[in-house]
């Protein structure tokens, strides 16, 4: 495959300035929604929330600049950019930490939890939706599309807390909170095999809600593509199906499988938050939500640029990868 | 204008015709008009409110459980109101008065020449033949005038006496020297108060309930009023109201209370109402949005549209569940604020679905044609290009729902939603932090979840159906 160098590079040039801008206006947006909305539509200042009312004015106006609260918006918003960007993500304004240091005490359990489950989501979800496409119209593929839409429709919330009644409450084989025991085992094995004990339930939790939607996606996916009439010239020359489902279908079914992929990883944070919560997982999702709760907003931002980036990023991957095996897409 | 309604009840009919072919979404249609039944006649279903406290104790079973062994004694409701008829005197002193008075009691004593004391003591008697509850409670209404000198006092007492004999003073008013009107307000003893565990000789962490009723048996509720009269002229009156006294059940209506005594089963009724609502309002916000944005965009093209496609795609790009959390947290908990945010962040997929569907349709002779004659944009987007658009409005419209349903429950079950509204995920909240896991509840954490997914369940399957109906490319396919 000769790959034409100048084109793909002026086309992920291209992409790339799409995916800034992209960036930039979301952050904007959420400097919006979250700073300026509550302070000046709303009048909600929040650091009423963090100082303690016994204070004295001046003591407060200390701490206000401390956390730069005193600057007019346009340079808190140019700070805010230029901090997230240079990996400087401010104090929170509760524990006085660094944020980064305390994103980074939390982002090896999320990563390892939410990781974890969408690796096996889609390799799963690949597994069972081509096997029922495979076998389409027979009881199997009947089974997988009822049991898909069935489970899709379950809160993940609510399959993380049936799942804690019934196996952490009645049967008492998993923990019912928390990433580790207390206090951590020292034996590295009796370690991990804690650790996994704790990431089972929440872990199953993530399984269930995505594999289902996951494995009807592909389904459908490669459904629309066996309609197509290559398909029927694949069959016409006389190859098997599954010649026809490796060599032919897969391959234009690749593009739009890999930019779900790409678009998963947004979903790591957001499924963090609700997953998290409901098993005590010390993670960013629930620190994410506990950090909203109280108005701490260095870490609401940093938490939520991360995310943003993280998707950007992933999609931008999604794009190479995509322009490598499908020439017909840079030349547009 | 009447063709126009026959062909349209005409559709309507072959529509209705072809989905009777589709059994699942047959399902869903009649799951839902079940839910929006029920809905509807809330409050015929379930008699007591939603946001009603203490209708039986705290964490009570369903009523139901009494059929299983073990749980044939737990403690049931007793609610005693006591008027007039119902006292049985016990003991009168000469010359006090006690009569039937317009719905209440009236105790007379007139003064004489000597200052004395008269009593009144009132019984009643009922059989208790459950286990020992954990909570009673009583609410004495009363009336006391003295109409002369300082000096006369009235004073009445409460107590329980036990099969055995054991007497229990719940409630002492202490001596009444002036005139009183507690009947809107009435005195009450309740066995959670701490000072009255601590009168009687237990410990603040016992149950006064389960050390007083710890029998099966006779027990008797007496009241006690004793009149000083000074002596000289006047009287002293006394009224009592309708005696409340009630034993909190540990069974109670269908699904048991929680932590507040709240009953269950209500809320499961009336958060149908919220879902519900939310479900169907939000759908149809962010499809109408999306339609605007879409249509515009497509249309338009250049400019218009990327500018438009640039703020559609900055939305998508934004994770819309932690910025929900955090907008949620101070814009307030009102279920209409909550129900246009979740529109405002859900309309993205539908813009650009429909945009490249205007654009497909904007491209092809009809319009072209039309434009060519020179409609104006309005006549073409209304008379061309939207009636294209209708099967994919209505199915959006159904396939929408589910996903603000279930938005609104996790918001819900992170505390985020109005608090003055039943939800199912504020249930589910509620059933969280409130320890019905600790207790194994089960009927409290399964309902309301149940309610959910079997609810989202009825839109997916309904936009199943109407998606296999109304998108010709789809049914070519199967």
């Amino acid at each position: 495959m000769s790959v034409g160098g100048g084109g793909l590079l002026k086309y992920m040039g291209k992409r790339a300035v799409d995916r800034i801008a992209v960036v930039l206006s979301s952050l904007t947006l959420q400097f919006l929604l979250l700073r300026v909305l509550p302070y000046y539509v709303l009048g909600i200042d929040p650091s009423f929330f963090f100082l303690n009312p016994n204070l004295t004015e001046a003591q407060r106006e200390l701490i206000r600049k401390q956390f730069g609260l005193d600057e007019s918006l346009a340079s808190q918003f140019v700070k805010y950019v230029l901090s997230l960007f240079t990996g400087n993500m401010g104090f929170s304004f509760y524990t006085r930490r660094p944020v980064f240091s305390e994103l980074m005490e939390r982002l090896p359990n999320t990563v390892l939890l939410l990781g974890t489950a969408t690796v096996l989501t889609i390799i799963i979800g690949l597994i069972v939706g081509i096997i029922a496409v495979s076998k389409r119209g027979t009881r199997f593929d009947a089974s997988i599309i009822g049991s898909s839409i069935f489970v899709s429709a379950f809160p993940l919330f609510y399959v993380g807390l049936l799942l804690l009644l019934i196996f952490g409450f009645y049967l008492r084989w998993f923990p019912i909170a928390g990433t580790i025991s207390r206090p951590p085992p020292r034996d590295p094995v009796i370690y991990v095999a804690d650790l996994l004990r704790h990431m089972a339930l929440p872990l199953i939790t993530l399984l269930i809600t995505g594999i289902g939607g996951f494995a009807l996606f592909i389904r459908n996916l490669f459904l629309t593509q066996l309609g197509e009439d290559y398909v029927l010239t694949a069959r016409a020359k006389g190859l098997n199906e599954r010649e026809v489902m490796v060599r032919h279908v897969l391959r234009n079914v690749l593009a739009p499988v890999i930019n779900i992929l790409a678009l998963e990883f947004p979903g790591i944070i957001s499924g963090a938050v609700i997953v998290e919560t409901v098993f005590s997982w010390y993670g960013v999702g629930r620190w994410l939500f506990q950090a909203a709760t109280q108005f701490d907003y260095p870490v609401v931002q940093a938490v939520l640029f991360i995310q943003v980036a993280l998707t950007v990023v992933s999609l931008y991957i999604a794009d190479l990868i995509i322009a490598l095996i499908d020439p017909r897409v840079r030349l547009r | 204008m009447a063709s126009i309604n026959t062909t349209r009840i005409e559709a309507v009919k072959s529509f209705l015709s072809e989905l009777k072919l589709h059994k699942t979404g047959l399902l869903g249609l009649g799951v839902l008009i079940l839910y929006v039944f029920v809905a509807i006649f809330a409050p015929w279903i379930s008699p007591v409110g939603p946001n009603e406290t203490g209708l039986a104790d705290s964490y009570a079973y369903p009523s139901w459980f009494s059929i299983f062994p073990g749980y044939e004694n737990l403690p049931r409701n007793i609610i005693l109101k006591l008027s007039y008829e119902d006292w049985h005197v016990l003991h009168q002193s000469n010359g006090l008065e006690y009569v039937e008075e317009s719905d209440l009691s009236k105790i007379n004593v007139k003064s004489g020449n000597v200052s004395t004391v008269k009593d009144l003591l009132l019984e009643y008697a009922f059989n208790y033949t459950f286990n020992p509850p954990k909570r009673f409670s009583g609410k004495i209404p009363f009336k006391v005038e003295i109409n002369h000198a300082l000096g006369s006092y009235v004073r009445i007492r409460c107590s329980i006496v036990t099969p055995k004999g054991r007497v229990y003073e719940v409630y002492d008013s202490l001596p009444i020297a002036n005139n009183l009107t507690r009947l809107e307000t009435p005195a009450t003893y309740d066995a959670r108060d701490i000072s009255l565990k601590l009168k009687l000789g237990f410990s603040p962490h016992d149950y006064l309930g389960e050390k007083i009723f710890n029998l099966k048996g006779v027990y008797k509720l007496r009241l006690y009023i004793s009149i000083f009269s000074v002596k000289g002229d006047g009287a002293v009156n006394v009224w009592l109201g309708v005696n409340e006294f009630r034993i909190y059940g540990m069974l109670y209506g269908i699904l048991g209370t929680d932590n507040l005594g709240c009953d269950l089963f209500s809320n499961l009724i009336y958060g149908t109402r919220v879902s519900l609502m939310v479900g169907i309002l939000a759908s149809v916000i962010s499809v109408s949005i999306g339609l605007v944005v879409g249509v515009i965009s497509g249309y338009k093209g250049r400019i218009v549209d990327q500018i438009l496609m640039f703020f559609t795609d900055t939305l998508l790009f934004t994770p819309i569940l932690p910025l929900l959390i955090a907008i949620s947290v101070f814009v307030g908990k009102n279920l209409y604020l909550e129900i246009a945010l979740i529109a405002l962040f859900s309309w993205m997929v539908f813009a650009r679905n429909t945009r490249a569907y205007v654009m497909s349709i904007r491209d092809s002779m009809f319009v072209e044609s039309a434009r060519a004659i020179g409609a104006p944009d309005i006549y073409i987007i209304f008379r061309h290009i939207l009636p294209q658009l209708t099967p994919i409005i209505y199915i959006n419209l159904v396939m929408r729902v589910p996903g603000a349903i279930l938005l609104e429950a996790t918001l819900s079950f992170l505390n985020l939603g109005d608090p003055s509204v039943p939800s199912w995920g504020r249930m589910l909240y509620n059933a969280r932090y409130a320890g019905a896991f600790f207790r194994f509840m089960w009927w409290w954490i399964i309902p309301p979840g149940l309610a959910i997914t079997f609810l989202a369940l009825a839109f997916v399957l309904l936009g199943n159906a109407l998606d296999a109906i109304l998108n010709p490319r789809l049914q070519v396919r199967r």
